[in-house]
């Protein structure tokens, strides 16, 4: 078969997949009458490079997109942060957004939580200000009071190890919702990513997060199987500084190294890859993000296939969330922001996400206000609804300068995976602290240049203004008198509880964690059904399995 | 006046410990003048109490978290431990950004450890003058164990090793080329050897390749250890502390003063060769021109070029 | 042999409260580092004590609180902690995310000054060279 036949032979599958997964097509027609197909591509391939480099959505490499329908048949899931002061706050807040049209939630929770510290122990005045206090099943229970946690996904950033989750699990078997009902991600997994960047979420040592991981992997399979264990973060190293085609690379190199761990565990690569989910960030570098995007999937497809001899066509499904990039937000001006976070979710869309969480425009000064959350999602519905960008499938395919940028940053981001490889694999390599040294030496490298001025920043080292500092938008802070509150109730909590009942649990949880072989997921789950708070769990754990100190380098 | 009584309140303060004392005893004596002077005389009593223990070795051997390691084994001793960790500062700018003690950071509220981060700075003396200094007021300060800890990276950093009592010279398996990435003249002046990160697979041989290197020097009275630490899990700590504190005995049997003045001459041997280095390599007059000519041609050899620039730089003195 | 050594200012990066994010203070620390200073660098999550007892053994002029979510309101604690330690030449500058509002409070603390995002590299090298100078002069007499 010649390679033009190729294309037509791929082209007419794709037509087929297509035309099974889309339902109900309607025409689209833009405001000139023209009818809009969903799939644009080459008349000719003469070289064959077009099957090669691009292929049909849904098809080896996957440059074009996962699916063969894309956001034409499904668009992504709107999947906004939530999470403030107390639960009865947190469960109002999601209400109002489900009302404005997010399809999914994805709960955060307050900075000491995140540090595995109950709320009694914290000094009032930092409680409950960038999300919700999530202690006990009590807590979880309030925050999802009516809502059907059965239907809707739950992005949970609870990370290791993963309380927020164990809460949850007993908040619907309290309610008789049978756990393979329960969807969703535990988005902030990814250990490796906490040590290196954004160090807030790292609780445990290295191995001892390590051991948590796979145990809890293990027992998800096992028991809520719709639920995806595992989300590897490049959100964090590119907030940190690293560069896109870094953030990418080293991302990927961070699964291949899970990917080892679970095989290692005696998982089967093409089931377990299936469940394998990311989450990146997207800067206002517009092409350069599309172009990532699209090599990271062609990347994931080949690497998959290459090093793990995955034949399941969904184990090579390179699923991601993205959230637009915080940092490029600027507190000078901030309705500017708005323009930022649509371009920057315009590049996510273009690169082909799956779920998407927007900028609030007052992200820099403080966790979103109603009124800014609300336009975080009429942005993306705006993008969807009004400038139609759902209506082809990967449009900017095939774009002379889309193309050569994608590949350029396959290039670039294989260079980095080469360079983990040579450290002996991700855990290495942030042990010894090689990937803390280039994240800071690119972060230091785009701060020369905004010193510079080689890089403008509109409002900031351009375009200034002086500005009226009361109009700036507020920091939002709980009230003192809520979080004193929630203190009172924790400690009403921990004194109603049956210490025996509760000494059993937590000693089984040590248990546990001192043994090879018994799953410490498993013992958290008992140790939370006998009464036992986050910072009383983690604190057992920090003990048996080491405490997270991450490795900063100067 | 009221600067004697004011430095003599600083010394008798920091003999009492207090921690401020000694924070600004080290910062003052960075320079030389005459209440530095009344300072350390006031001291020179109090020294030789402390055994004085080096640690040094190529970036990536676990140097640092080694040392937090250590001060835990030695606290758990009833031991108080005072910490100098010696950063490079940048040729260029002069700054440096001093990080180790984020490894030592369990021992930050612990009254019976003192840890002090610092710069190499540029010294006419070389760092080891004022590693000297830092020792010995660490030592007046009453406490048990102090610690040298740098980079051995330069020459500078040997010396500053060299002048403790125990030296300690840590690498770890996988650092490049392995013992070649120990500097020959590091590894010369280890009292102990440390094989850090036991747990990676290499470890063992790291370690053989030590034991037979040693096999090849002379035999001393000191036959130095290749000892095996973990100092994540802490494992082989008690064996270094143990070797550690008999290394200093078999020191101590000496005399501690013998030990002190041993360090007194070290450190008066380097400044003097630093010295004479730089008049040498900046000598313009003829006289020392023509030795390096007739040198150069092989007229003399070098141990007779030597002795007359020595004569020359003699007279020279003696004339200014 | 007289030395003469201008001596570096020595100033302290850190963190207190909870946040975990480091990008800012590592550049800090850059850039203080290539203006000629001494920068001791620590982890976060620093408890106020902590940082008392670390401004005394290392002897410092500065101390720069880096600051996101809300932990620089545990500042004034730390102003207060430093008066009461006999540390009260010890300039403390915050770099971060400072609401306004906020801003004149930590001021009347004590905190000399408050460096926003966007804040210029030369403002903050110079300023805290400045308050280096200042401190040295404030110290009381050994």
């Amino acid at each position: 078969m010649n390679k033009m036949d190729k294309t037509v032979a791929a082209a007419a599958d794709w037509q087929r997949n297509y035309d099974k997964m889309i339902g109900n097509d309607k025409v689209i027609k833009n405001r000139s009458g023209i009818e809009v197909q969903p799939l644009y591509w080459p008349q000719d391939d003469a070289d064959g490079s077009y099957t090669e480099k691009l292929g049909f959505p849904g098809s080896d490499p996957m440059t074009r997109g996962i699916y063969p329908t894309m956001h034409r048949g499904r668009t992504w899931s709107q999947r906004q942060l939530i999470g403030l002061g107390r639960p009865a706050d947190f469960n109002a807040r999601i209400k109002s957004i489900l009302k404005s049209g997010a399809s999914a939630l994805s709960m955060i929770p307050c900075n000491s939580v995140y540090r595995g510290i109950d709320c009694d122990e914290v000094e009032p005045e930092i409680l409950g200000t960038c999300g919700t206090i999530l202690n006990t099943v009590e807590d979880m229970d309030i925050s999802l009071k009516d809502i059907p946690i059965d239907e809707i996904s739950i992005g949970l950033n609870d990370p290791n190890p993963f309380t927020m989750l164990a809460q949850m699990l007993i908040v619907a078997e309290n309610r008789g919702i049978p756990w393979d009902m329960i969807t969703g991600t535990s988005n902030q997994s990814d250990y490796i990513s906490h040590f290196v960047a954004n160090h807030m979420f790292y609780r445990l040592s290295l191995p001892g997060a390590h051991r948590v991981q796979m145990d809890t992997i293990t027992y998800l399979a096992e028991h809520v199987p719709n639920w995806n264990a595992l989300s590897i973060v490049g959100q964090h190293m590119q907030q940190a500084g690293a560069t896109p085609a870094q953030a990418m690379g080293l991302t990927l190199s961070t699964a291949i190294q899970y990917a080892h761990d679970c095989k290692a565990r005696g998982m089967d690569p093409d089931k377990f890859l299936e469940r394998f989910t990311f989450f990146f960030d997207i800067s206002i570098s517009f092409f350069e993000e599309v172009a990532k995007f699209r090599a990271g999937r062609r990347i994931w497809n080949n690497l998959v296939t290459e090093r793990f001899g995955v034949t399941n066509p969904r184990a090579k499904r390179f699923k991601f969330h993205a959230q637009t990039s915080g940092f490029d937000l600027t507190r000078q001006q901030p309705l500017n922001n708005i323009a930022r976070v649509t371009a920057q979710a315009m590049a996510g869309i273009f690169g082909g996400l799956q779920s998407m969480h927007t900028d609030g425009y007052d992200e820099v000064l403080s966790t979103p206000s109603e009124d800014s959350a609300k336009i975080a999602i009429s942005t993306q519905n705006i993008l969807k609804h009004e400038a139609h960008l759902c209506d082809v499938i990967d449009p900017l395919g095939g774009s002379y300068y889309v193309e050569a940028l994608t590949d350029a940053m396959e290039e670039e981001i294989l260079k980095v995976i080469g360079q983990i490889d040579d450290q002996g694999g991700m855990y290495k390599a942030v042990e010894n602290g090689f990937v803390q040294e280039m994240i800071g030496a690119s972060a230091l490298e785009y701060q020369k240049q905004i010193d510079n001025n080689e890089q403008t920043i509109v409002g900031v080292n351009a375009y200034q203004e002086e500005e009226d500092a009361s109009a700036r938008p507020v920091l939002k802070r709980p009230p003192q008198a809520n979080m004193e509150a929630q203190v009172e109730r924790l400690k009403q909590i921990k004194a109603a509880r049956d210490s025996a009942v509760l000494a059993h649990g937590l000693q089984g949880l040590r248990t546990a964690a001192q043994s090879d072989n018994i799953n410490v997921f498993g013992a958290q789950l008992d140790a939370a059904r006998a009464g036992a708070t986050l910072g009383e769990i983690v604190t057992v754990l920090r003990e048996e399995l080491g405490f997270g100190q991450p490795l900063v380098v100067a | 006046m009221d600067d004697i009584l004011q430095k003599r309140g600083l010394a008798e303060r920091l003999l009492a410990g207090e921690t401020t004392a000694l924070a600004r005893a080290i910062s003052i004596t960075e320079g030389e003048s005459p209440a530095v002077s009344r300072l350390l005389k006031a001291i020179q009593p109090h020294l030789g109490r402390a055994v004085v223990v080096g640690f040094t070795g190529p970036p990536g051997a676990g140097k640092s978290t080694l040392v937090n390691a250590f001060i835990s084994e030695m606290r758990r001793r009833g031991k108080t431990v005072a910490v100098a960790a010696v950063d490079p500062s940048s040729p260029i700018t002069g700054g440096a950004v001093l990080g180790d003690r984020i490894r030592m950071a369990e021992h930050t509220m612990d009254e019976g450890v003192y840890i002090r981060s610092l710069a190499s700075r540029g010294h006419l003396g070389g760092l080891s003058a004022s590693a000297a200094r830092v020792a010995d007021l660490m030592d007046a300060a009453g406490f048990d164990v102090v610690v040298l800890e740098t980079v051995g990276a330069g020459q500078s950093e040997v010396e500053m090793a060299e002048m403790a009592d125990v030296r300690i010279v840590i690498s770890a398996p996988g650092l490049g080329d392995d013992v070649q990435a120990i500097k020959a003249g590091i590894l010369e002046i280890a009292d102990i050897l440390v094989v850090n990160k036991s747990d990676l697979p290499l470890a063992r041989r790291t370690t053989r390749q030590l034991e037979a290197m040693l096999a090849l020097r002379a035999p001393s009275d000191w036959k130095v250890p290749v000892l095996s630490t973990n100092a994540v899990n802490r494992s082989g700590l008690p064996e270094l502390a143990d070797a550690i504190e008999h290394r200093a005995a078999l020191r101590e049997t000496k005399g501690a003063r013998d030990a002190m003045s041993g360090r007194t001459r070290r450190l008066l041997a380097q400044t003097v060769a630093k010295y004479v280095e730089g008049r040498v390599l900046h000598d313009q007059s003829p006289t020392s021109e023509a030795v390096v000519k007739a040198l150069q041609k092989a007229d003399i050899d070098l141990q007779s070029a030597t002795i007359k620039i020595l004569n020359l730089l003699q007279e020279s003195l003696i004339n200014e | 042999m007289t030395d003469v050594i201008t001596t570096p200012a020595r100033v302290l990066v850190t963190k207190i409260g909870l946040d975990g994010h480091d990008r800012g203070s590592r550049i800090i620390a850059a850039y203080l580092r290539d203006a000629g200073m001494e920068v001791i660098y620590t982890n976060p999550w620093q408890k106020i004590e902590a940082v008392v007892a670390l401004a005394l053994e290392e002897d410092v002029d500065v101390i720069g609180i880096s600051s996101l979510a809300t932990d620089h309101l545990l500042v004034p604690k730390l102003m207060a902690a430093l008066i009461a330690a006999d540390l009260g030449h010890i300039r403390v500058v915050v770099g971060g995310i400072v609401p306004d509002e906020d801003e004149a409070d930590l001021l009347s603390a004590g905190v000399s000054e408050v460096f926003h995002p966007g804040a210029v590299r030369y403002d903050i090298v110079s300023s805290v060279e400045k308050l280096a100078a200042e401190a040295t002069n404030a110290r009381p007499l050994d």
